[in-house]
């Protein structure tokens, strides 16, 4: 596929320069995530299998964040739980636009992550949303494994991965990822209320809270705009 | 982190992603009314994760490198600029601004 830009994803879903792209981004962050969790876990085998087996790096890092700022292990993992309350949130969306057996359904709701679902449930028919949303979770994982690799073996080597722009990484991807959602106004609407109300709440609410409160933004979009044609 | 709290972090994230790919995913599809929902809860969603990862530090807000980084893929995103272009462009620009 040649070069596509920000906007084509609904008719033609993430070409290979889009892929590698992104697998690039998850391999930054794979890699400058890893590296914070091993610093603090001291072990090679744990953080990997945290990585992998958890496979939220917001849920591992919202974890250690309270840990670090003296919270109780339930405290931790609650705050760890309600970070990654917006992969349930995405599985909604997903689960919505699928067409398949109970089985490829878990699989696929166990790789729910916003990247993949959200250039999933752009696409028009069913079979399209599969095919983009694994795709998209292929060159995820790959990024995201070396990166783990890299960050846990390497990570003493690189040194701090942020002083690079690395961590702006991943919003710029999702930004661009959104980008084709932001150009209808129902879209734009959901997009400003969710982050508005987030951007609010960071200061004076628990980790995950705000996140879970921008759901408010696609029902006010829901109740007040029209139905557009795509 | 020890073992055990790994399998509960887990336990807690694969609960909420099945939750809602068996439970919401199936409301949502018998729904037509609030099928658009499966295109709105992405935007309102990634959006807010946006947000709290370009002016967020812990639980206060910080204006850094970041948001000019994020101003830049803004920019480009509405340019429609290429995919890769605007994430590269995010990670040189805040990395210049912190070098700054």
């Amino acid at each position: 596929m040649d070069e596509t830009t920000t906007g084509d994803h609904a008719a033609t879903g993430p070409g290979w320069g889009e892929l590698g792209a992104l697998c690039l981004t998850f391999f930054a962050l794979g890699v400058t995530v890893n590296v914070l969790v091993l610093e603090r876990v001291g072990s090679e085998s744990l953080t990997i299998t945290a990585a992998i087996v958890i496979n939220s790096a917001t849920t591992e890092l919202a974890y250690l964040a309270v840990r670090d700022a003296g919270g109780t292990q339930v405290a931790a993992v609650i705050a760890g739980w309600v970070v990654a309350s917006r992969f349930g949130l995405l599985a909604v969306s997903l689960g919505a636009r699928l067409r398949v057996g109970v089985w490829h359904r878990a699989a696929a709701g166990l790789q729910s992550f916003d990247p993949n679902v959200t250039w999933a449930i752009q696409q028009r028919t069913a079979r399209e949303v599969m095919r983009v949303f694994w795709r998209t979770t292929a060159a995820m994982h790959i990024g995201w494994v070396s990166g783990i690799a890299i960050g846990v073996f390497l990570g003493n080597v690189i040194g701090d991965a942020q002083r690079f722009g690395l961590d702006a990484m991943f919003p710029a991807a999702l930004l661009a990822i959104i980008g084709n959602l932001l150009r209808r106004r129902s879209g734009a609407l959901a997009a400003a209320v969710g982050g508005g109300l987030c951007l609010v709440l960071i200061p004076i609410s628990p980790a995950g809270v705000p996140i879970i409160v921008s759901l408010t933004g696609a029902i006010v979009a829901l109740a007040t705009m029209p139905e557009e044609s795509t | 982190m020890t073992w055990t709290i790994v399998a509960v972090l887990a336990a807690g994230v694969w609960a909420q992603r099945l939750l809602g790919m068996f439970v919401g995913g199936r409301i949502l599809s018998r729904q037509p009314a609030l099928g658009r929902l499966a295109t709105l809860i992405p935007a309102a969603v990634v959006m807010a994760v946006i947000v709290q990862l370009t002016v967020a530090s812990g639980s206060s807000l910080e204006l850094d490198a970041r948001v000019l980084g994020m101003a830049a893929a803004g920019v480009l995103v509405w340019r429609r600029a290429p995919f890769v272009v605007v994430v590269v462009a995010a990670a040189v620009v805040t990395g210049l601004a912190r070098l700054l």
